[in-house]
């Protein structure tokens, strides 16, 4: 079986190396595209200087609000005690820490000066700003999530240390601090730390992920982001962005390691894929009210029939309602009863590719009209094209390219499995 | 004479415990003891369109000249190298009439971009003009969303926001760079209340519509229109302040609603394990 080895680290494999040349061929196309814009103008990344939050914001959006939801279904393990979410938290909170940590990533090439803002959120912070608060609990958040990682991994880490040699052992001493005791009563310590470390997590996480809808909701000038409507929403497709992501990487990394899914997880999957269809279902439902009450509203009925019947109809009716909504929840409750695996997958992966579009679809939407201008409301015109540049997309390939290549090294190098009693 | 004529009894009772405070705290440059509210004034129905404003501005600001922008009715969009724009508006009612619009930052009396920019690069000076620090700005462009006025642009050069600053390195001195180039007087500059008041007179004279005396809280920057502004086919910020703080604390408030809402619905969902616990050890027994 190709797939067989791509994982395992076979240097015979040569699936192994297309995987891992493809991720470096797509890292390397995002560097030459930051590299340029570095060199030329950061110009080169914007489709129009009155849109200024396009792909790369929405990426940003898409990873963080992924992350965050990661987090809120491995602390159904942790925080909460079920223990059948126990069984996945390695890989849950591994996930959770990359996705925001890649996030990050993408809006600082965003930012004219991403390092002055280490400086000055610290030095001088806006406590009236709602992005202020976003980046202030994120950074708390990235760092009990790492914490929280340590703790789960520290036994795996240490065991892989006992039984490695040379500089291995000396790098895998050094990730858990020297600390490579495998007692039954260090991992129950550990356990304990790793639930404090979750709780916090858990805490940051979610105020994190209201603000992050805050930084929109708060702008009145945007009549469409304007609201308490994302500061909730991003709540619970946070949840179900959570589930897609968890189901689909738990499964490709199975199937590509050619291992039999235990029937435990089997069953964890099953049930994750019906939570998963019951939050859409949700989602659907807060989609609609946002419509509605968007149509509604004379500031914001324009940006809502752009999305219905303008130049974002195919995305929001195809993306964002069919493949990133309705064919999921019918898929998933569907392969759930019939416990298929692989229907499970490709819903979950509609799902995430709807959201991804729905991400950017809400951002350039709301930039579209504005409250007040001298060119009226022909501002609409003077963009040619709402599909993001050739630069900004190759940006985005990279960051994916860097966030699956550290994937692969965490599955092959971090004990990041599934551990069955 | 200005400050001397408009200074009221209320005004000077508020600067005696301001003046006491300030002279308890020495040298102190935080404490500002300035009544003087400066404003800038533009009379549509006067502007001919000569783009002189916009040249002075960019040549006084240091910014990038593009000839074909200054050509006389090439409708231009403000940038992080154009501060201002003179743009033709037309009445829908009377398509034959037409006036031109100098636009760029109104300096709102409470603005929106101050109170969304997370480094506090943006600040409301007690004269009256909102300035970017450009040392200062991160460049997320929060301040462009935020703006109901869609203002401050991005400048790709130097990686921040950039606006107009309605010249705060000149004032009071001299007037600001425009306003020294207009030919025909339709810009003006001066003292807020004596702007303001000049202002209202014209909008009466012509019979017109006076922007920025209410919208989004009031703006240092007035605008006489010969019309109303849906008329003329411009959208019309509201009459309150844009993103005021209690609003967004409303808004948040919202948010940590949702979030105790999920927490508690996470709960009900780990009371599931205890169940399945208890109908385990039941298929167990039988």
């Amino acid at each position: 079986m190709m797939g067989n080895a791509i994982l395992t680290g076979n240097t015979k494999s040569p699936a192994y190396y297309i995987w891992i040349s493809s991720l470096i061929a797509l890292m390397v196309l995002g560097g030459y595209a930051h590299f340029m814009s570095l060199l030329t103008s950061q110009e080169i990344l914007e489709f129009s200087i009155r849109i200024p939050w396009a792909l790369m914001v929405s990426n940003y959006v898409f990873l963080v609000v992924s992350g965050s939801g990661l987090c809120i279904v491995s602390s159904l393990g942790h925080v909460f005690g079920m223990k059948r979410y126990e069984l996945i938290s390695k890989r849950c909170v591994f996930l959770a820490f990359i996705t925001i940590l890649f996030g990050m990533f993408s809006i600082a090439i965003h930012l004219g000066h991403p390092e002055r803002a280490l400086v000055y959120n610290i030095i001088t912070p806006n406590f009236r700003s709602a992005i202020w608060w976003m980046g202030a609990l994120y950074s708390f958040y990235v760092l009990f999530i790492a914490v929280e990682y340590w703790f789960l991994a520290r036994v795996g880490l240490a065991n892989k240390a006992n039984g490695s040699m040379g500089l291995k052992r000396k790098i895998y001493c050094l990730m858990v601090v020297k600390k490579t005791d495998e007692s039954q009563e260090s991992q129950k310590n550990d356990h304990k730390w790793a639930r404090f470390a979750g709780i916090f997590a858990l805490f940051f996480g979610l105020s994190a992920l209201s603000t992050l809808g805050a930084v929109f909701g708060h702008t009145e000038a945007r009549a469409f982001w304007y609201g308490p409507y994302y500061p909730v929403y991003f709540l619970f497709s946070a949840a179900f962005c959570g589930y897609a992501w968890l189901i689909s990487a738990t499964i490709i990394t199975y199937q590509v390691k050619g291992k039999e899914i235990p029937e435990k997880l089997k069953k964890l999957l099953f049930e994750m894929g019906k939570i998963c269809a019951l939050l859409l279902s949700i989602g659907l439902l807060f989609i609609a009210y946002h419509v509605g009450s968007g149509l509604l509203n004379p500031a914001s009925s324009q940006s809502v029939m752009l999305l219905l019947n303008g130049p974002f109809s195919q995305s929001f009716w195809l993306f964002e309602i069919t493949i990133g909504s309705v064919l999921p929840i019918i898929f998933l409750l569907y392969s759930a009863n019939k416990k298929n695996i692989s229907g499970l997958l490709t819903a979950s992966i509609m799902v995430l590719v709807g959201v991804f579009v729905m991400r950017f679809d809400f951002l350039v939407v709301g930039e579209i009209y504005p409250m007040f201008s001298p060119m009226g409301k022909d501002a609409l015109v003077l963009v040619p094209s709402f599909f993001p540049v050739l630069m900004e997309i190759f940006v985005i390939a990279g960051i994916f390219g860097l966030l699956f290549f550290t994937y692969t090294l965490g599955v092959q190098f971090l004990p990041i499995e599934e551990e069955l009693p | 004479m200005g400050r001397r004529n408009t200074t009221t009894r209320r005004q000077f009772l508020k600067f005696v415990p301001a003046a006491s405070v300030g002279l308890s705290l020495g040298n102190s440059a935080s404490v500002d003891a300035s009544f003087v509210k400066y404003g800038k004034f533009h009379d549509t129905t006067k502007c001919i369109g000569c783009k002189r404003c916009v040249s002075a501005c960019k040549r006084w600001n240091k910014l990038k000249i593009d000839r074909e922008e200054e050509l006389t009715d090439r409708e231009t969009d403000l940038s992080g190298q154009t501060w201002v724009v003179v743009n033709l508006t037309r009445d829908k009612r009377n398509r034959e009439d037409l006036h031109y619009l100098h636009w760029g930052c109104q300096h709102c009396i409470k603005p929106a971009c101050a109170g969304a920019c997370p480094v506090k690069a943006i600040s409301k000076l007690p004269e009256g003009p909102v300035i970017v620090n450009e040392n200062k700005c991160i460049g997320c462009r929060y301040c462009y969303q935020a703006c109901p006025y869609k203002v401050p642009r991005f400048d790709f050069e130097k990686r921040v926001a950039a606006k107009c600053t309605m010249c705060h390195d000149r004032i009071p001195r001299v007037k600001p760079a425009c306003v020294s180039a207009c030919p025909v007087g339709a810009l003006d500059f001066g003292i807020k209340q004596e702007i303001l008041a000049k202002a209202k007179k014209r909008t009466e004279e012509v019979g017109g519509y006076l922007l920025g005396e209410h919208e989004a809280g009031g703006t240092d920057f007035l605008t006489v229109l010969p019309t109303t502004p849906e008329a003329l086919g411009l959208v019309v910020a509201p009459e309150k302040v844009i993103s005021s703080d209690l609003d967004k604390l409303r808004i948040t408030s919202f948010g940590f609603m949702g979030a105790s809402l999920l927490t508690g619905l996470m709960y009900m969902y780990s009371r599931t394990e205890e169940e399945q616990k208890e109908e385990e050890e039941e298929e167990k027994k039988e």
